[in-house]
């Protein structure tokens, strides 16, 4: 009966992800009653998202472990999601902006795919089990395959998803394949336990290699991080526009919340926070791999999207690069690297999302994502186009734009005196200089070049509504990026994870 | 000597060489004259006729897939039965209400026609003259 009081108790404490139950629920009835495309099944998850935000935000300053050590409360866990539930909020109203959708013969199945994928998130984000980790990683997977795959009858659509499946099913297979190794050797699927294990009992290092390489192998084609990125530009591409900035936003998001919590925590020495710098057990590096995983990312990231001619691959490999810098601050091992990494985080949300908001509107009007297409553009939508041109800026991480102020936190975390990464925030700034030029080239298509007829076609006009969205993506880009305390303290606070002080 | 998974590593190695040792044998010692029936597909001595790779309805494997949600849907059940006096109106509640998300899954793929078994409505071929005249 112990047990089960645990769980009882537990539920109170479960609210947020169980009100993200039941709107899904709701959503789905919906869906059958009403039998057509409306705004109504739309309008219920975003409510259902609300109140789990009201939830989570009654979680504020909690700290607490769930159902025998399954899953744990902590500012870290509540950061991450309100990142999860605003980012798809306003993806639930891209989809309501995108022709791809509303030609698509499904009607208001998105909306309860998010809530699903969501779900998956949030669990991600609080899983201190490995096996916890695992099943949420596949329920936000599983929910991803049918998204990508969202245009049926769209030929590129269906192929994404089926190597979105492919590639997921091997790597999340290698994943916990490590995971039972990891299990073998420590006798715990606890992640404090693991820590508590490797920190008193010598453990020979290829063998921890090996398992953080496969765990990484698992986590690291979430993040879309090189050597396992090859999925990202295809169902990028070829997945319909709102479903790849969810997937470049939200779940990428909770691949990084994962892939931060486990090697924060797994290879602790002591619980205990000196100076800042989390202790980790003399003899396991595990920055190594993280480092090799980042600056290949950066790089690869960075140099192929200069060839690319599709907008939507060129954000593709954008955020491949992006997740290199953002596990720049998972290296330092330290709360500023942890902050710099969460201030990171919520400013590429904004700016990320900005410019497939933009994306999508190019491609409601003009029917394609070349770069090609898009000479003198400019001219014809000048609003949208020095929106996008914004948004651009702010990737790049230009100054005045919530891109540069991520960037300047994590080039200041990795600075720190006597860590040695120096090298490697020269790295992530050489960078940026080169993501200058294909973020740029996308701008300099549609303003410095001209089609021959420009002048002769019209300009193009869009809905009010959609103007209203795209001031409040803009506003947020460049407002945090003059004012950014309240995004610096809000990450601040968060930095705490469960059971570490 | 060694530690359990040393255990498991040599059991591995001496499958492997098992294997390899079976095979690479077959290879050296087996005499080779090849003729047409022993090259054929072996069928318990019937003559080969026609694919082997058949193709099944689609459909099959929908209506398996419901079948293991109701199946998993039973393992839950017995053992909640077993106990069901100790834990009293919670369990029921929640029970209910592991019932219904299922049966609204149920009831969703049903209103979404998955269910529906579309008859095939094969195109039999029709002569326009009788082959057997009537007289």
């Amino acid at each position: 009966m112990n047990n089960f009081t645990e769980i009882l108790k537990s539920i109170n404490s479960f609210l947020p992800e169980l009100s993200v139950i039941t709107t899904l629920l709701l959503c789905l009835i919906a869906d059958i009653i009403i039998r057509k495309k409306s705004p109504i099944v739309t309008i219920i998850a975003i409510a259902g998202l609300l109140v789990s935000a009201y939830f989570v935000y009654m979680q504020s300053a909690v700290q607490e472990s769930l159902f025998s050590g399954m899953l744990v409360i902590d500012p870290f866990a509540v950061f991450f999601k309100y990142l999860f539930i605003l980012s798809s909020i306003i993806i639930l109203i891209f989809f309501e902006f995108s022709n791809e959708i509303k030609e698509s013969t499904h009607k208001n199945e998105y909306s309860y795919l998010i809530l699903s994928l969501v779900l998956g998130a949030f669990l991600m984000a609080s899983s201190v089990n490995l096996l916890m980790m695992y099943l949420s990683l596949e329920l936000a997977s599983l929910t991803s395959y049918i998204l990508a795959g969202y245009s049926k009858s769209e030929k590129k659509s269906s192929e994404s998803s089926m190597k979105y499946l492919i590639y997921g099913a091997a790597s999340s297979g290698i994943m916990l394949y490590g995971m039972s190794l990891l299990y073998g050797f420590t006798g715990s699927l606890d992640i404090y336990e693991i820590s508590r294990y490797l920190a008193t009992n010598p453990t020979p290092n290829a063998f921890i290699y090996l398992t953080m390489i496969m765990i990484a192998a698992g986590l690291g084609y979430k993040t879309s991080s090189v050597p396992f990125h090859f999925w990202t530009p295809d169902v990028y591409e070829g997945s319909p526009t709102p479903v790849t900035a969810f997937l470049a936003v939200t779940s990428s998001a909770a691949g990084f919340s994962l892939i931060t919590r486990l090697f924060l925590t797994t290879f602790l020495g002591s619980t205990q926070i000196v100076d800042g710098a989390f202790s980790i057990i003399a003899g396991i590096h595990w920055q190594e791999i993280i480092i090799v995983i980042s600056v290949a990312s950066m790089i690869v990231g960075n140099f192929v999207a200069i060839w690319q001619k599709s907008l939507k691959r060129l954000l593709g490999y954008s955020s491949i690069a992006q997740g290199g810098y953002m596990l720049a601050g998972l290296v330092v091992a330290d709360t500023i690297g942890l902050t710099a990494m969460l201030i990171y985080l919520s400013a590429y949300l904004f700016m990320n999302l900005g410019a497939f908001f933009v994306t999508i509107l190019i491609v409601n009007k003009l029917g394609t994502d070349d770069i090609e297409q898009m000479k003198g553009l400019g001219y014809r939508l000048p609003f949208v186009g020095v929106a996008m041109a914004v948004f651009m800026l702010a990737l790049s991480g230009i100054p005045a734009t919530v891109g540069f102020i991520g960037k300047f936190y994590l080039v200041t975390a990795l600075m720190k005196p006597g860590a040695g990464y120096l090298w490697f925030a020269i790295v992530l700034m050489l960078n940026s200089v080169v993501s200058l030029f294909f973020y740029l080239k996308v701008v300099k298509s549609m303003f410095l070049e001209r089609a021959d007829n420009t002048d002769e076609l019209p300009g193009i006009k869009f809905s009010v509504q959609s103007y209203i969205i795209l001031i409040l993506l803009l506003i947020p880009t460049i407002f945090f990026g003059l004012y950014f305390g309240p995004i610096v303290k809000l990450a601040e606070s968060s930095a705490v994870l469960f059971g570490i002080r | 000597m060694f530690s359990d998974y040393g255990q498991i590593f040599v059991f591995m190695l001496v499958a492997i060489a098992f294997v390899l040792v079976a095979f690479i044998s077959a290879i050296i010692l087996s005499p080779r004259k090849p003729n047409i029936s022993k090259d054929a597909t072996y069928e318990c001595g019937e003559d080969t006729v026609g694919d082997t790779w058949l193709r099944f309805n689609f459909r099959f494997y929908v209506v398996a897939l419901i079948f293991i949600i109701f199946d998993v849907e039973i393992i839950f059940l017995f053992p909640w039965a077993v106990v069901f006096k100790e834990l009293g109106m919670f369990a029921f509640l929640e029970m209910v209400v592991f019932l219904f998300i299922l049966i609204l899954g149920f009831v969703y793929a049903w209103a979404k026609g998955d269910l529906v078994w579309d008859k095939p409505s094969p195109i039999i071929p029709k002569l326009d003259r009788q082959i057997f005249k009537a007289d």
